[in-house]
């Protein structure tokens, strides 16, 4: 049965397999805590989308987002974390295939994804707070906006930010320990570089429901 | 005694190898299409309010657009995180925003009819 057969025999490492009970799933223990902090996480962040919603229906005075905010450049950035979320998942395809060489490859590319677009970001924080549109006041070429424009495009595009930031940092840990071989030891070794890959595609989802819902809406 | 000439063609990568290669392939070749269709539906998403929105309507543009995020959004769940092949109470745990997004909407509307 497939499920005895996840309890892999592990060399004093208990940390990345399964029990052994056929009434237990397959899934590690790893993989059910990311599982679970993705789903709190995603609560965070769609408390803070209907917060948003909230406010932007019952405002008479909203801006249209594409008048203010660079559609274009965020669209290259949409895409740009679309292609690292592949070479995201091809690198947990390497670890799989114990291929040390292709698993360091594409975790650089997805760190340097991750990179580029918080440079993007970061530019187009400078040019919008450079238009006047802040965090606690918002105007655009001289004409003032609904100040929670800025408060609400800032703390929802931020807090995104912030785990883009995060998740660029963890994948920098799991890239060192790619690059000691650490996960291409078969069995259960590349486990850790799925679970990274939980939590930037979860980063990678989320940013496609907040250019939807705050760019293109 | 071990006879390694038995395939008279062997260069060393025997059938055995082809398959893990092959399976490989395939994952690789669903990872590519999945996101060429991301990438079209991007592409969809930025042309639906530009060049179709003085046509449509500010509700259809506003479902167009959802169902276009949420169809994406299940696309990169299902297939890059794996959530097809996950066990079932896993799954249920990945659902829990959407449990909580039902129970905030309920409240919200509650709330607006006091």
């Amino acid at each position: 049965m497939s499920t005895v057969h996840a309890a892999t025999e592990s060399h004093g490492d208990h940390t990345e397999h399964a029990a052994e009970d056929p009434h237990f799933g397959k899934a590690t223990g790893g993989k059910i805590a990311m599982w679970m902090f993705i789903a709190q996480d995603g609560m965070s962040f769609g408390g803070l989308l209907f917060a948003y919603g909230v406010l932007r229906a019952i405002a008479t005075d909203w801006p249209v987002p594409a008048d203010v905010l660079g559609i274009g450049l965020t669209a290259f950035a949409t895409f740009l974390l679309i292609c690292s979320s592949l070479t995201m998942v091809f690198a947990v395809l390497a670890a799989q295939e114990k291929n040390q060489a292709n698993l360091v490859k594409y975790l650089s590319l997805t760190i340097l994804g991750g990179v580029i677009f918080l440079g993007i970001q970061a530019y187009e924080y400078t040019h919008l707070v450079g238009e006047g549109v802040g965090f606690v006041n918002s105007s655009f070429q001289g004409e003032q906006l609904n100040s929670l424009f800025g408060t609400t495009f800032y703390a929802v595009t931020g807090f995104h930010g912030l785990h883009v930031l995060s998740g660029v940092i963890y994948l920098t840990c799991i890239l060192v320990g790619a690059m000691k071989g650490k996960y291409t030891q078969g069995g259960d070794s590349g486990s850790p570089v799925e679970l990274v890959g939980l939590f930037w595609h979860f980063v990678d989802l989320v940013w496609i429901l907040v250019f939807t819902f705050v760019y293109l809406l | 005694m071990e006879d390694h000439s038995t395939a008279s063609h062997d260069d060393g990568h025997g059938i055995s190898e082809a398959h893990p290669k092959s399976a490989g392939q395939t994952k690789r070749q669903m990872y590519v299409t999945i996101f060429l269709i991301l990438g079209f539906l991007t592409f969809l998403e930025i042309f639906v309010p530009d060049v179709y929105g003085a046509e449509w309507s500010g509700t259809t543009k506003m479902l167009l657009l959802c169902i276009l995020a949420i169809v994406k959004a299940g696309l990169v769940a299902a297939y890059f995180m794996h959530l097809n092949h996950e066990a079932k109470w896993t799954r249920w745990i990945a659902y829990t925003p959407i449990y909580m997004g039902f129970a905030v909407i309920i409240i919200m509307l509650e709330s607006l009819y006091r």
